[in-house]
């Protein structure tokens, strides 16, 4: 083997400390070390330059460069040696400056700490193996889950950028929750006003034709990897076409069913047929079969009957189960709420007028169950409203993060109050006030000035809510220990937000991990918060963590711009070979080395003898390398053979 | 298998003596915790010799047996802090090996200081040196850790 070796002097970073003229003469002893050349600075133009040329005059097999550390300029040199004709991987650094000369005072121990170092990088240099990058054609389209502001958007800036999106959504109408909301924290805009016309843009602008809309669908099914997925879609018939239909509402008066709205939370009631809420996108009923007299072995027709347009209503509609190729998926599935039930102090489901925050956004919206007035679905506008912030929430025993929207929207819901009902006492409990960000404050003044507000700072297990002659009847114990007891005609409690319901059996089809207190977990908190654990798997939204429709709406662009370039246009996508790769004939399929893999690269496919590593989804980390009780594994670039030489040599 | 055992007179020696300690650290963390030492050109013993691997979790029982076969006297291994591994888990995979390692080797005599575990993130250039520093001074203490022949017992 006839490795070159060069000497980086750093201008006199390196040679300050390190003597080159006895390092020349050791190193010169080694076997395979066909030269050593020192150079002035390697990095500069002229010194890529000078390695280049002396590459392609020297035709050493391989090429040792001791200089700064690796983490500098190592794939600079890769791509000399590329230019040169030799496999970039036949390239080892030896880090003579910040680990030698910047600190080793000494010149003798220096130029022998880099002596050594430099041995070992000769060693372990010659049993490198050539490595290729291998490309992959992929597939562009995307699948996104979820039609809430994050999935909109990023479904919206894909199709612009000309992908096909398939948009999967599993209720009957677009736009997640904030749709249902009537205004928004910070400003008071009009939430559907919104989000309409980013729904518009979906449904009829000038690049919807490049996003499927599949609403009451989820996905069922999930196979292969980034770039290829296949995507199996269940998607429960609507009974009503929504291409045809006009969105006239003469089928829902006809239909004799009553049953609880979800869409309201169940504060009131709908027909078999109906609309979500007016307003609702795509502007067409959906019928329950579940509901439905016709579910149930009664030959009703009535909603058919009443629709003037032909066919529309249809009768005959089944389960589809539709299949889609994807090269990345987007997971934009929501947020749900912290169950109040587990907070059974709080009197939620036992005493009457108490409600979770999303059930009073309903009971302000003017498409809601009291069209918008403020009262008790079944009862008199209140004189009082308790609004307990942080229920479940900065408490070890349900929930201990902060949700970090709660005040926002608690302080909208005081500025409405006062706005509907003047006069109204609010009654503010909160364990802690977070209102981060330049517009926030603003609703928070508003509250503080507000004459009829009060506020009262708890701790956990701090607040009580009771029935009471008068409503509900709220005991405290204040942060400083003072007890007391207010009657309130109403109770909004703000629950912690959790991770989105359904998320569990989505999570387990994707195999896209959740963390503790089950978010979809991203790759990293902050570099990389829109990007799964898994290669192809982009996270959008609150479905990842507590967050407002700002940044669920950044993340939504987040993704998608992963995915355009990611899986950019006129571009195969690119394997790197650093990953690990199994010898079947040693593998006993032991299955050590899938449960180590943090990717789930590795598989046991069953027309194979041992485990498959997935070069794509492997990351080249080398953990199940070291699991591997059989050595069966091996990991590209830092194999067993090279590492072990190369702690030889460093020793020797 | 390598058989190895502490020599008694360990102490008189320790004066002179240079110990050798293999670190391997992992490429994101603690090699570039090692660099951040460099960057800011503090001083430390020469007495490590680095192996950089791209995750601790690629550290294997057998790399750590083979420098003490040949004749490192320690060895590092330096991790990325608990949640900060830059593939998700491993150096919480590191720090089970290790530590089901240092039941073996204790059963050869070997002992705990002369192999470290710890965790050097990409920021701590100083802790970098002090962990080196300190596992230098620990193993000097110890003395060298000797190899009686393969044949031998």
């Amino acid at each position: 083997m006839r490795t070159g070796v060069y000497l980086c002097r750093c201008g006199t970073n390196i040679t300050e400390r390190i003597d080159f003229e006895r390092l020349t003469e050791e190193l010169s002893k080694q076997a395979g070390v066909a030269y050593v050349k020192p150079v002035d600075f390697l990095c500069a133009e002229d010194g890529k330059q000078f390695l280049e040329t002396d590459l392609g005059e020297e035709r050493p097999e391989r090429v040792v460069i001791a200089a700064c550390s690796p983490r500098e300029y190592e794939r600079a040199f890769m791509q000399v040696l590329e230019r040169s004709g030799m496999n970039p991987y036949f390239l080892q650094i030896a880090n003579i400056r910040e680990q030698v000369a910047w600190v080793t005072p000494e010149v003798e121990q220096a130029t022998s700490k880099a002596c050594a170092q430099i041995r070992g990088a000769a060693a372990r240099v010659a049993l490198h193996e050539p490595l290729f990058k291998t490309e992959l054609a992929v597939c562009r389209d995307v699948v996104v889950i979820g039609a809430g502001p994050a999935g909109l958007k990023c479904a919206l800036t894909l199709a612009e950028a000309g992908r096909k999106v398939v948009l999967v959504e599993k209720s009957p109408v677009l736009g997640g929750l904030p749709v249902r909301y009537e205004d928004l924290f910070p400003n008071m805009e009009c939430a559907p006003c919104m989000i309409e016309p980013v729904q518009a843009e979906v449904l009829h602008g000038p690049h919807s034709a490049n996003i499927e809309i599949l609403t009451l669908a989820e996905v069922s099914g999930l196979k292969g990897y980034y770039g290829n997925f296949q995507v199996t879609i269940r998607q429960t018939p609507r009974y009503v076409d929504a291409e045809q239909c006009i969105g006239c509402g003469e089928c829902i008066t006809p239909c004799p069913v009553s049953v609880s709205n979800q869409f309201n939370f169940g504060l009131d009631s709908r027909k078999a047929i109906a609309v979500p809420f007016l307003g609702a996108l795509p502007n067409a009923p959906f019928l329950d079969a579940a509901a439905c007299l016709r579910g149930k072995g009664e030959e009703c027709t009535l909603c058919r009957d009443a629709c003037p347009v032909e066919n529309v209503v249809r009768y005959d509609e089944a389960e589809r189960t539709i299949e889609r190729s994807a090269g990345a998926i987007v997971v934009a599935v929501g947020f749900g709420l912290y169950d109040c039930r587990s907070l059974p102090e709080l009197g939620y489901g036992v005493v009457p007028g108490v409600y979770t925050s999303l059930e009073f956004e309903r009971i302000l919206a003017s498409n809601g169950p009291t069209g918008g007035e403020l009262k008790q679905p079944e009862g008199a506008a209140p004189q009082s409203v308790a609004i307990i912030h942080c229920a479940g929430s900065l408490d070890q025993q349900h929930r201990p993060y902060c949700s970090g929207i709660c005040c926002d929207y608690a302080f909208k819901f005081n500025h409405l109050i006062e706005k509907k009902l003047p006069g109204t006492k609010v009654h503010h409990f909160y364990k802690e006030l977070v209102m981060p960000g330049k517009e926030e404050f603003s609703l928070y003044q508003d509250a503080r000035e507000n004459p009829h507000a009060a506020f009262l700072r708890y701790v956990s297990g701090g607040v009580r809510v009771t029935g009471s002659e008068g409503g509900a009847a709220v005991e405290y114990r204040d942060s400083a220990g003072n007890q007391g007891r207010i009657v309130a005609d109403m109770v909004v409690l703000c629950p912690a937000v959790t991770g989105a319901p359904g998320g569990v059996a989505l999570s387990r089809i994707l195999g896209a991990s959740r963390d503790r207190f089950g978010f979809f977990e991203e790759l990293h908190g902050r570099m990389d918060s829109a990007q799964s654990r898994i290669k192809g798997i982009y996270l959008a939204g609150a479905c990842q963590a507590p967050m407002d429709i700002q940044r669920a709406v950044n993340q939504g662009m987040a993704a998608a711009g992963y995915v355009l370039s990611g899986l950019a246009e006129g571009r195969k996508l690119e394997i790197e070979p650093i990953t690990a790769s199994v010898d079947e004939t040693r593998c006993s399929v032991c299955r050590t080395c899938g449960s180590v893999c943090p990717y789930q690269a590795i598989s046991y496919p069953p027309e194979s003898r041992g485990a498959s590593v997935n070069a794509l989804l492997c990351h080249g980390c080398g953990t199940c390398v070291a699991a591997c009780p059989c050595g069966a594994i091996r990991g590209n670039h830092f194999t067993n053979e090279q590492i072990l030489a190369e702690i030889e040599a460093v020793l020797a | 298998m390598i058989q190895i055992q502490t020599h008694p007179e360990t102490q008189r020696v320790a004066d002179s003596f240079e110990p050798k300690i293999v670190g391997f650290l992992c490429n994101w963390c603690s090699y570039a915790g090692a660099d951040k030492a460099g960057g800011a050109q503090l001083s430390y013993p020469p007495n490590i010799r680095i192996i950089r691997v791209m995750c601790s979790g690629r550290v294997d029982a057998q790399h750590i047996l083979q420098a003490y076969r040949n004749g490192a006297d320690g060895v590092l291994i330096l991790a990325c802090h608990a949640g900060d591994c830059h593939y998700q888990e491993g150096n919480y995979r590191a720090t089970e090996r290790h530590r089901m390692l240092l039941r073996l080797l204790s059963q050869f005599g070997i002992e705990e200081a002369r192999c470290r575990f710890d965790y050097v993130s990409a920021g701590e250039g100083e802790k970098f040196v002090r962990v080196v520093s300190e596992t230098v001074e620990a193993v000097r203490a110890l003395g060298p850790l000797t190899r009686p022949s393969a044949s031998g017992g």
